[in-house]
Formats: structure tokens, sequence, C-alpha cells
């Protein structure tokens, strides 16, 4: 029986730049991803960055697989991981077709999309802002004629940009009417002071005017009232604050939605319902930590709305309390693919180092670890205002646990 | 095929790719190798791929990227496979999922069959 | 604080618990329930749903079994909210030709104690469900069996109990102390603390906690139990089977299987639920109280359930649970004053019959509170003395 010396779940710009630093230490690897290609999220990315440069997800993708071929890293697709078994000295790997014994094992699951629940959202036609940037840039299809984006942040802005690249026409981006799932992207001021505390490095237009009258909480608020009745338009397409979708209509695929106006404080105004014909429809809920992995195999978690969730505990090399289990990428807490990419290297030579225990490795992951602080700084997309205060907060977590493990042990 | 992004302003051209044959709920269909079954259905404008287990209602993608399984199929035989994560292969047989029945359903009437050969016989098949 | 003095406080909502509190305050007492979570969020939620005599005990285990099985037939008459209640009877399958002899014994038995069982033939099997493996001997049937959704249940109980007689109803409210002043108890909660005259302690396997906060030692320990869910598909069967090497395990009897099934516990129980999904079950062990799923046990189930159901291969499982089974060294539960602390009482370690004698439980229970001196079932038996008798005597 063949025992890794790592096993990767992911292949997303995490795994896959880990897998390299593992490869290029020579240590055993698999990578295994349950996508039929590799890249994770990082495939259907396309922005313009603040300097005008393309962000573009597929080169970006095979810019990675190509190195990590090179090296010959084993990377199985289509293969769902669906359970870590802890043994004494290793971990089983549990798929549908095999186990994989492994001494260490990187979890890079990513992140999934919160669902953002309104009437009629389980009509075909209906999907998540994601699966549109999927089926779009990855697989080139288009998802309808002409749609509508419910739920404004930073990520269905860009998407939005995305799908009018690819000649899909858009009504405009607006809120869901609340309910108590979609309670905080249903409120224009809470909508409005995120999108304010990053407007300075988004890659759209309208979030940049945005950061202009966006400043204080008080300015926010004339902000709203005084917002555009027909919206602020973005590359030609109105975003609302000031409106929102109560549903989704339609028998069998989506054929429209009722469109309403609201008040600053998210309340809809009465008779105010349009319906507004479209054949689909994009709900954006936000993204959280797809974690299920770390929990399974007993790490501790820690909740921090900063990085988008709950996080498995882990330190600045990547390391879970549960010794042989590491973490990176967006199962750390929601960033920008270049900091997935920046963390993955991070925990492929912590894991080399773990292994082979040399100066020179060492010195790679202290330069790594710094290199992951400065790509956060610089990142051009950043899905929360309050990243760095989560991670301190993560730090913490896994000093205080990592005391009370020890002090177990004394008392044992 | 006329939902294909062919020219891309940033992507640039679509490039050529193997054609793949596979059936769908009876009806053969044509995609590209690397499609997955949610992308070459909906290539062909079909979004359902299947009705609820129990109110009937159409389903089809959420995620498109495995999360959520509600794009689950039945591929050559196997069910609950989901359409956003599964290549097509040549002569692949896909089907939707159907309405299931419901014989513990307290609603319905007549008496809760207590065996297999009672609901068989409710249903007119014993 | 709240000034108010209970004459009840029931501490735990699980099915006990809320059985016990719908009965006190039924007949007139002035009761407050306290739950550490939600009602119906321990074992109550973490089980299967079966009413049942089929793998009691003939004699005072299965008599208990079958009054409680009459007053659930009531409540699901007079309770508002439905809880999915199916009397459609349940079924044991034999494994090989010595327990099927095993099988006809059996029936005898409880046919002699005027219970209504019925020995199934292979082909009885067959029309049960058409998965069944070839190779199946035969099995026996309870008639009277039956099946509810054990939460729903709980929550039918406490909203007839809160809105119709009075019940007051604590949640989010762990116990953390219990002081006794004078004839009042003083019970300290996360969640304000609350003043009774008497306590019933029915918080499951949790109970022996409670009991430490006033130096009584229950000798209730955790069984894990393991079950998976079966994605909704085409129907299996209609009602509740389970093997005949169920009851070997229940009473930790002799059986023959091979290593890892006895190591585990694990004996077949399916259980299709009225949503048709379907619950497949369990295993038993001592493990604690660590609530993990223990992949491999998951693995010893699903191919023991192949032996029974061999096409069951291409059934999807949607997802696993674990629950802790209040286990006692007899079998029985607890019902019972403690004559050491007196107003406090004890309702716990139904191991994995709790949701069969619930109703009994709580009957019987508020027969004692109220001091009746007929009661509906010999409270001996169930007398949390006979432990230390049996310490004396060991
Ligand atoms: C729908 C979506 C769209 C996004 N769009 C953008 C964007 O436009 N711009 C941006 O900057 N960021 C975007 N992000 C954020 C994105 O998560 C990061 O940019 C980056 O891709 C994270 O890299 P990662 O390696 O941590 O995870 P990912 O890139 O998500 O890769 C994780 C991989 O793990 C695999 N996986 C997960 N669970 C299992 C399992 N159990 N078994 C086997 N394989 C598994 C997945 O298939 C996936 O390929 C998006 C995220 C999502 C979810
Ligand atoms: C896998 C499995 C299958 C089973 N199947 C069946 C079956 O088919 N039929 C059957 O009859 N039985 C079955 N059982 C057994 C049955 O589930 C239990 O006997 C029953 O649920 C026990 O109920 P309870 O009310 O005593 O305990 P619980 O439901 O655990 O209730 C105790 C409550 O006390 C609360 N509590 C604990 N400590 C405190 C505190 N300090 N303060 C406040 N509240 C507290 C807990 O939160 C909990 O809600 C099964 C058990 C398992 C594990
Ligand atoms: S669409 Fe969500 S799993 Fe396929």
């Amino acid at each position: 029986m063949q025992i890794y010396d790592v096993v990767i779940i992911g292949a997303g710009p995490a795994g896959l730049a880990a897998a390299i630093q593992c490869r290029e230490n020579n240590l055993d690897v698999v990578v295994l991803d349950e996508f039929p290609r590799a890249g994770g999220r990082l495939l259907g990315q396309l922005h313009q960055e603040p300097n005008g440069q393309w962000w573009n997800g597929i080169e970006e993708s095979k810019a990675l697989l190509e190195r990590a071929e090179s090296l010959e890293t084993d990377i199985q697709l289509g293969v769902s991981v669906h359970h870590i078994e802890k043994l004494d000295d290793q971990f089983v790997i549990h798929t549908k077709k095999k186990y994989f014994h492994t001494r260490n094992v990187l979890i890079a699951t990513g992140a999934a999309e919160s669902p953002a629940p309104i009437p009629g959202w389980t009509l075909p036609g209906v999907m998540s802002i994601g699966a549109a940037q999927v089926m779009t840039n990855v697989h080139r299809v288009k998802v309808g004629e002409k749609g509508i984006i419910v739920g404004v942040n930073v990520l269905s802005a860009a998407i939005a940009r995305e799908l009018q690249l690819a000649g899909i026409e858009l009504h405009s981006m607006a809120l869901p009417t609340r309910n108590v799932v979609v309670d905080e992207q249903s409120d224009p001021r809470l909508v409005m002071d995120r999108l304010s505390r990053i407007a300075h490095l988004a890659p759209s237009k309208f979030i940049q005017l945005g950061s202009k009258f966006a400043k204080y909480k008080f300015v926010q608020s004339l902000a709203l009232k005084y917002y555009p009745t027909n919206g602020i338009k973005m590359w030609g397409m109105p975003i609302y604050l000031n409106k929102a979708i109560k549903q989704i209509n339609g028998t069998d695929k989506v054929e429209s939605v009722t469109m309403v106006d609201v008040t600053i404080n998210g309340d809809i105004v009465e008779n105010s319902e349009k319906e507004i014909p479209v054949d689909f429809v994009c709900i954006a809920g936000g993204l959280y930590p797809l974690a299920e992995l770390a929990a399974v195999v007993g790490c501790p978690f820690i909740y921090s709305e900063e990085l988008g969730g709950h996080i498995p505990i882990h330190n600045e090399t990547m390391e879970t309390p549960v010794k042989g289990i590491y973490v990176a990428g967006n199962i750390t807490g929601i960033e920008s693919s270049k900091v997935a990419r920046e963390q993955g290297k991070v925990a492929g030579l912590a894991i080399a180092h773990k292994e082979l225990n040399s100066i020179d490795i060492e010195e790679k992951l202290q330069a790594a670890v710094r290199n992951v602080v400065a790509t956060r700084d610089a990142a051009s997309i950043q899905f929360h205002p309050g990243i760095s205060e989560g991670r301190k907060k993560v730090s913490t977590a896994f000093q205080e646990t990592m005391k009370t493990q020890k002090e177990l042990e004394l008392v044992r | 095929m006329t939902n294909r992004i062919v020219d891309h302003p940033v992507l640039g051209k679509l490039e050529e790719r193997q054609k793949v044959q596979f059936e769908f709920d009876g009806k053969t269909y044509e995609g590209y190798e690397n499609d997955t079954i949610a992308s070459a259905l909906l290539a062909h404008g079909i979004r359902t791929l299947r009705k609820h287990e129990e109110s009937g209602n159409p389903r089809g993608i959420y995620c498109n990227i495995g999360h959520c399984f509600e794009c689950r199929v039945t591929v050559n035989g196997e069910t609950n496979v989901r359409a956003c994560l599964t290549p097509i292969k040549a002569n692949m047989i896909v089907e939707s999922g159907q309405v299931q029945p419901h014989p513990l359903n307290p609603s319905q009437e007549g008496d809760i069959p207590k065996t297999y050969a009672e609901y068989l016989e409710q249903e007119g098949r014993g | 604080m709240s000034a108010k003095n209970y004459e009840v406080a029931v501490i735990g909502g699980g099915i006990v618990g809320c059985s016990v509190a719908f009965y006190l305050a039924e007949s007139g007492l002035d009761v407050i329930l306290i739950e550490k979570n939600d009602i119906a969020s321990g074992t109550s939620s973490r089980c299967d749903g079966n009413v049942s005599i089929v793998d009691k005990d003939p004699g005072f285990d299965s008599h208990m079994s079958w009054v409680s099985q009459e007053l659930i037939e009531d409540l699901s008459k007079r309770l508002d909210r439905p809880f999915e209640y199916r009397k459609s009877g349940s079924i044991l399958v034999c494994d090989n030709d010595d327990e099927m002899q095993a099988a006809v014994d059996w029936v005898k038995t409880q046919n002699e104690a005027g219970l209504k069982f019925n020995v199934l033939d292979r082909n009885d099997i067959k029309s049960e469900s058409p998965f069944f493996a070839d190779d199946i001997p035969g099995g026996l049937e309870c008639e009277t069996d039956s099946l509810i959704n054990p939460y729903m249940f709980c929550y039918a109980l406490v909203d007839k109990a809160e809105s119709e007689y009075g019940l007051q109803v604590k949640t989010r409210a762990e116990v953390t102390n219990i002081t006794k002043e004078g004839r009042e108890f003083k019970i300290q909660t996360t969640n304000e603390d609350v003043r009774a005259q008497k306590i019933v302690n029915a918080a499951g396997v949790w109970a022996p906690f409670i009991g430490k906060m006033l130096d009584v030692d229950i000798p209730i320990t955790p069984r894990k139990g393991h079950i998976l869910v079966g994605s909704r598909q085409q129907p299996v069967m209609m009602r509740n089977v389970m093997e005949f090497g169920y009851l070997m395990n229940k009473f930790g009897r002799e059986r023959i299987a091979d290593k890892r099934t006895t190591e585990h516990g694990v004996a077949l129980v399916l259980e299709p639920t009225e949503s048709q999904n379907f619950l497949l079950g369990s295993s038993r062990q001592f493990v604690g109280y660590d609530p993990t799923i223990d992949i491999r046990v998951v693995e010893t189930m699903a191919r023991r359930a192949l032996r029974f159901f061999p096409k069951m291969n291409d059934f999807k499982i949607i997802r696993a649970y674990t629950g802790f089974r209040p286990f006692t060294e007899d079998h029985l539960p607890i019902i019972s004053e403690v004559k050491e602390v007196p107003g406090f009482y004890i309702a716990a370690g139904h191991e994995g019959d709790g949701i069969s004698l619930a109703t009994g439980t709580a009957k019987l229970m508020e027969e004692i509170i109220n001091e009746k001196t007929e009661t509906i079932i010999p409270k001996e038996p169930l007398s949390f003395d006979r432990f230390k008798k049996s310490e004396v005597y060991a």
C-alpha cells in the first residue's frame, strides 16, 4: 500500500501552488479535485486590474497546471473526497473510487456561495452568480438572452461585467427584498457601507464612484436618499440600491421578475411593483469557506465575519492544531485568488519543511509568509474590509488552542 | 447550437473541439469534449434537469460547481449524479429525475399500505 | 430570577421530558420544562421512531411497551399537531435457520402473553419488499407496533401543554447547579434561575450530571448509535424492519456474526419515513460522549444492510448522524423518586426504547408525583433503589 507524503484536496490556485512546492522538493503528492478541470474557481475569473491589464483565470490556471505537470504531479480530477479519517500516524482520504493513505493532508477546498432564497428561486433559469461565471467563461455557454442580478457586492459587480463582455444583456443589478435569510444583502445601508469601504480597490467604476461620497456614514445615508431613480450606471447597466426583486415568476422556467422600490431602510414602497421580462436570474448571496472536511477530521473552528464564516483555526504557516492537517486558500477566509495562490505556496513549503526539515526550505517558507501579507495588501479585489483583523483573530485562536493542548498533555 | 459564446473580446475565439453525442431522456444531443452534462444541455436551451421528487416542480442548475445537488440526474443507471460536474461521454445515457411515489403520504385517500404487496395493489399493479 | 415557585420543574426537553411535562401539566400541576438547547435537541432527534414491542423481552418490558402504545395512539387523536403516527406493525427478519427457530419460539412466548405476534415465511418476506435477499428464511411480525416522528411528537406535546395546560417552557437554559433550600429547590440555569418544589430529572444520557448536583449517583452510560439517511427514491418497503440479531445486540447476548459486525454492535434496522427517505441503522458502542461519525461503523452498517437488501448497492445515502442511548445495566429505565433527596425524581435511562416507552414513563411519573395508589404499570422494577440492592448483594 502506498503512503503519500501529502494528499492535496482541491486543485484551485491554493492546491496547485502547494503541489508545485511539494513536487519541487520531491514529495509524493496526489492532488484530488471533483471538478473535471484543474484550476478551481480561478478558471472563471476575468477582470481588469486598475492598471488596465486583464486578470485571465483560464491563462493563470494553465500556467499553474503546466508548472505542476512539468514536475510530474499526479492530479486526479472528477474525484470527490467525502471523508478524512484520522489514524494514529496517518490519514485515510475516502473517495468514491478508492482510499488514499497519507502522512499529511492539505485541505484547499475553496469557497461556496451562500444561498439567498427568494420566492421563485427554484425555477430553471435561476442560478448563483458564480454558476453564471463558470458557464460563461469556462464552458462558454450563454446562460440566457437577458437577465437580472439580485444582490449587489464585489463579486456580482465583477461577474456582471464578465457577462456583458460575453454579449449577454443585463437589465440591472438590484437588491433582494428582505427576508430572514437575506437580511444583510437586502439592507441598502449595509450594502452601501461594504461597497464603499473597499471602493478604492474595486475594478468597477461604480464602486469607485461610491467611494467619493461614502467615506462617512451620514454621507452614505445622504447618498442613498438622493440615489438616482434610474440607478447608477456601470458600463451602461443600472445598479439599484433603491429597488429590490420581490419574486421570480414563470411556470416551467424564468419568465420575469417582480421589482419594487425600497426605502433607505430596505422597506418596500407600496404599489411600486413592476414586472420585468427576463429569461435568467443570478443570485449573489456572498461567499463562505467550504470547510466541512476540516470539521470532519476534528479541526477546531472560529467564527469570523470578516473572513466570511466559520474558519478552521490555523497559524501563519497554514498548520491546524490537528498535526498533519494543513489548510490554504479560501477555506481560511474569502480573499482573491492571488492571496489563495500565495497561501498555497506557504502550505506546500510548510509540509516540505515538516517532512525534510531543511534550513533552505525554512527560509523560503518565511519569505512566502511575508509574501502572503504583501499580496493581500496589494490585492485589487477584497471581499471584506476587515480581512486583516479577521486574520489576527484566527492566529490568536491558534496560539490559545495550542496552549490548551499543551496544558492538557501536561495534565495527562 | 446558438448558445455558444464563440467569439469573446478577451478570451478569444472558441477553440475547435471534438464533438460528442449523448442521450438525454431518449433524445440524442451533440456537445463538445470538456462539456459537462449541464453545459451541453444548456447550449441546446435545455434548463430543466429533473422534476422535484415530491412536488414535480422543474429544477435546473443552481451553483454549477458541485455544491448544491440541484442538478442531480441519472447517468447510465446511476442516480444522483451531478450534471454540472460530469463531463459528457460518447453514448452516455442521461435521464432526468422524476416524481417519486409517495405511498405513506397521510393526506391521500385510503389506508396507508403496510406491505409492498399492498402498495402495489393500491397502485393497481398488484 | 423569577419570583415564581413552580410545583414541578422537568429538566430535559427530550421525548421523556416533554411527555412527563405534558401529563403533569394536564393533571393540573404548575410545571416548567427546562432545556439546555432546543426541544428535542438531544437523543430524541438522533434516533429512529419505532414505538415497538417486537424488540422487547416478554414480560414486564413488553407489557410496559404495550401500555405506552395505547397511550401514544390516544395522543395521536388528541394532539393538534400531527406527528407522522402510523400504526403499521413492524417485522423482524432472520439471517439463518437457527434464528428462524428462535423466532418461532419468540412468537409463541409473546402470544402466550397476549400480544399480537405472527410468524412470517419466505413468501411473506417477499411481499414485504421486493428488495429483500432471496435466502432470508423468514421472520416475524408484531401487529400493534407503530412509527412516529419523535421530534414532531415532542413539539406536539409541548404545544398542546403550553396552550391548554399552562406549561411553561424555558429553552436555551442549561441547568448548571441545584441547591435545596428548605423544601424548595433553587435551579441555576444559563438563562435565569428557577425555583420549584419538585424536580424531574429527564436529561437522558446527561441525567448523571444533574444527579451529581445533588450528590446522587445515577448509573446511566452513553451507548452510541449511528444512523444513515437514504435519499428520497422509489419506495423500499412500507414499515419498519429489524433483524433478529438486533435483539441479541441490545441485550448483549451471544450472536453469530462477523467480527466487525459484533465489535460495532451492528444490526439492521430500516425505517421508511413518511417523506420516503429511509433511515438505516444501527450500531451500539460504549465510546463515551464523542458524537463523531465513525466511517468504519458506517461501512459495517452498509455491509450489514446488503446482507438483507443486496439491491441496496445502488441506493444513495445522503448523510449520517449519531445519538447516545441512555444505557442502564438491567436494560430498564429509572422512573422513580430518590429517597435520599425528597422531591427529586428521575425519569431516564431508556437505552434504545425511549421513543417506545416515553408515554408509559410519563404517565407513571405523573402518578408517582401525584401520589396515586394505583399505577398504570408496577413501579418497583423501575425504582432507583434497585441499583443499591444489587450493590449490597453483589
Ligand atoms: C463561484 C465563485 C466565484 C468566484 N469568483 C471570483 C472572482 O471572480 N474573483 C476573485 O478574485 N475571486 C473569486 N472567487 C473567490 C475564489 O474562491 C478565490 O479567488 C480562489 O479561487 C480561491 O482559491 P482556492 O484554491 O482556495 O479554492 P478554489 O479555487 O475554489 O478551488 C477549490 C477546489 O477544490 C475542489 N473541491 C472542493 N471540495 C472538494 C471535495 N470534497 N473533493 C474534491 N474536490 C473538492 C473544487 O472543485 C475546486 O476546484 C470566487 C469563488 C466562487 C466560489
Ligand atoms: C440510533 C438510535 C436509534 C434509536 N431508535 C429508537 C427507536 O426506534 N425506538 C425507541 O423507542 N427508541 C430509540 N432510541 C432510543 C431513544 O432515542 C432514547 O431512548 C430517547 O430519545 C431518550 O429520550 P430522553 O428524553 O431520555 O433523552 P434526550 O432526548 O437526550 O433528552 C434529554 C434532554 O436533556 C437536555 N439536557 C441535558 N443536560 C441538561 C442540562 N444541564 N440542563 C438542561 N437540559 C439538559 C438535553 O439537551 C436533551 O434535550 C434510539 C436511540 C438511538 C441513539
Ligand atoms: S448545480 Fe449545484 S451541484 Fe450541480
